[in-house]
């Protein structure tokens, strides 16, 4: 077929839009935020000095002010990582385990109703919780009273806070883990079931020697949306804890947020956002060859 | 399975289920308290003296004096807007990188497309807050809508579509004197109205129901959307009065909820079909 320019322009102009949007919300604001990390960007002054790498040197800088900020709240995101990741997972899988060994008739409403909190946004999934773990009149803590147990400061001391935590997110945010895994599940041929329970295994070995190795690929999947879901918590400490108690709660993005918006010093708040993005790519680039070299 | 365990594994899904949907029956059965029974720390799901007076409240906008109804306009509109300009733009230009064989740099745009799901949103976060101060358009409709439109998962969705779409019925058309344009609207679009529903479900909810951007895009009490609104309430003085706070959450989930129940099928197709990929 001959292609004219004409033909070539049109056929331009139906990307044309999408491109437009693309670099004006995407592209640009990536490199953007690179110049406004090398340089002292006072939220509300017009004049910024040129820097070059000083916040990022500053970052690195043990006894720095931006050098425990971004440490310690990367130190609180990793804890939180650490601690949601594999339950996610786990819990995320047993539930799509759970769902798929129902009868057909009741699958459909089962799945959805551990899929509906993740309806609800952040900040009604906050409130919610708020009143649920209320130290006097929360449901949990007039659960616990009922039982004679004293009830629990949820929210203000350490570790129940990160239990707190990571108890809502496991909540708010599991289904999506479980939907993904159900449907993994039910794409693994039934003759490879059958085949192994004619050679005699029982559940657990066929479990690890069928299922495990066929949902391998939606594995790595929901370790890396989970991963950088994880990485990315900031509703949760920001409305349920307020990042304490003290700052152990106080997560890098609620760091980087402050540092822009509280003290309003963009160019060391975008510095720490720029590694903070950095991290997250690294890490993901890492799990996937991770799982990758495992299969070969 | 014998009977027993499959009685057993009911009975589990049950209790589990249970515990998932306590906390949202909870806040309905709060939404109907008044604040001092909110507070009494009973664990009656039945309200001793129901009252409807949270909800007349917020209707009426007297709710704590913040304009509820406002919110939810703010955030329905915001929220229809953006999922209207995503279909719109990402099924034109996945329509072009699929089929428009002439596209200039059609492949180095399509992965320059595809690489960016990869980046983390804190990377154009702060960069993006004032690229929209610059303009002076912080606290405005357009900062609440028009961020969304970059994302390239529409994009990558319905390419996988329209990719697949048989040729024969676009040559067909063609051989009949049809433009781009024509193939697009009348032959392209029609096909994919499955598809577009999935991804419009997905974007709305997105839109609706994001937290971070909005908070710190709008400044003023009345360009607040609902979630960004619920925020500020849930950090402010009013966090106890349960009752209330209860019937706001109620109506800020209520049409999130109805699109979610209602497309739910379609929800799930798009998240497993970006698994698969």
């Amino acid at each position: 077929m001959k292609t004219t320019w004409q033909s070539r322009l049109t056929s331009s102009l139906f990307v044309l839009p999408y491109l437009l949007c693309f670099c004006t919300f995407l592209l640009f604001p990536i490199l953007y935020g690179v110049y406004i990390s090398l340089h002292n960007f006072e939220l509300l002054s017009v004049d910024h000095e040129f820097v070059g790498f000083e916040h990022y040197i500053k970052i690195f800088t043990p006894g720095t002010y931006l050098n425990s900020l971004f440490f310690h709240g990367l130190w609180a995101t990793a804890q939180f990582v650490i601690y949601s990741v594999p339950l996610l997972i786990v819990l995320g899988l047993a539930l799509a385990l759970l769902v798929h060994h129902l009868p057909g008739k009741l699958r459909g409403l089962f799945r959805t109703f551990f899929f509906l909190p993740y309806a609800v946004s952040a900040s009604v999934m906050a409130v919610i919780w708020l009143m649920m773990f209320d130290s006097n009149a929360g449901f949990i803590n007039s659960v616990l009273m009922k039982l004679n147990i004293q009830g629990i400061p949820w929210l203000t001391d350490h570790p129940w806070s990160w239990i707190a935590l990571v108890m809502t997110t496991l909540w708010w945010t599991i289904g999506f883990n479980m939907v993904i895994f159900a449907n993994a599940l039910n794409e693994v041929p039934e003759d490879y079931y059958e085949a192994a329970s004619i050679d005699g295994a029982g559940a657990w070995r066929k479990f690890a020697s069928i299922t495990l190795p066929s949902i391998r690929p939606v594995m790595l999947f929901v370790m890396i949306t989970s991963t950088i879901a994880s990485f990315n918590i900031y509703a949760q400490p920001f409305l349920l804890t307020r990042g304490g108690p003290g700052d152990t709660t106080k997560v890098l993005l609620i760091n980087i947020l402050d540092q822009a918006f509280v003290r309003k010093e963009l160019g060391s708040a975008s510095a720490m956002a720029i590694l903070m993005a950095l991290l997250i790519m690294i890490i993901s680039i890492f799990q996937f060859r991770l799982t990758k070299s495992r299969k070969e | 399975m014998r009977k027993s365990s499959r009685i057993g594994l009911i009975l589990l899904a049950v209790v589990t289920a249970a515990i998932f949907l306590l906390p949202l029956v909870w806040m309905i059965s709060t939404s109907f308290k008044n604040d001092f029974e909110a507070l009494a720390g009973n664990m009656n799901f039945i309200p001793k003296k129901p009252t409807i007076e949270n909800y007349v409240q917020g209707l009426q906008g007297e709710l704590m004096n913040v304009p509820i109804t406002r919110w939810i306009l703010n955030s329905l509109s915001v929220g229809i807007i953006g999922t209207t300009l995503v279909l719109l733009l990402n099924s034109m230009a996945s329509y072009a990188l699929a089929r428009l064989q002439d596209l200039p740099l059609r492949r180095t745009l399509f992965s320059m497309f595809i690489a960016s799901l990869m980046i983390p949103g804190v990377l154009t976060f702060l960069p993006m807050y004032m690229e929209f101060n610059t303009f002076n358009l912080i606290n405005t409709y357009y900062a609440l809508f028009l961020p969304y439109t970059a994302g390239a998962f529409g994009v990558f969705l319905l390419y996988q579509f329209f990719i697949s779409f048989p040729r024969e019925i676009e040559e067909a058309a063609r051989i009949d004197g049809a433009d781009k344009w024509q193939i697009y609207s009348r032959i392209l679009l029609p096909s994919a109205v499955s598809i577009m529903v999935t991804l419009g479900i997905f974007t709305f909810m997105g839109i609706y129901n994001d937290f971070v951007w909005p908070l710190y895009a709008t400044t003023s009490p009345e360009m607040r959307t609902i979630t960004a609104g619920i925020a500020m309430m849930a950090q402010g003085s009013y966090v106890q009065a349960y009752g209330k706070l209860m019937a706001m959450t109620t109506i800020a989930t209520l049409p999130v909820l109805i699109v979610f129940i209602l497309g739910q099928r379609s929800f799930v197709k798009a998240i497993t079909q970006s698994a698969v990929k």
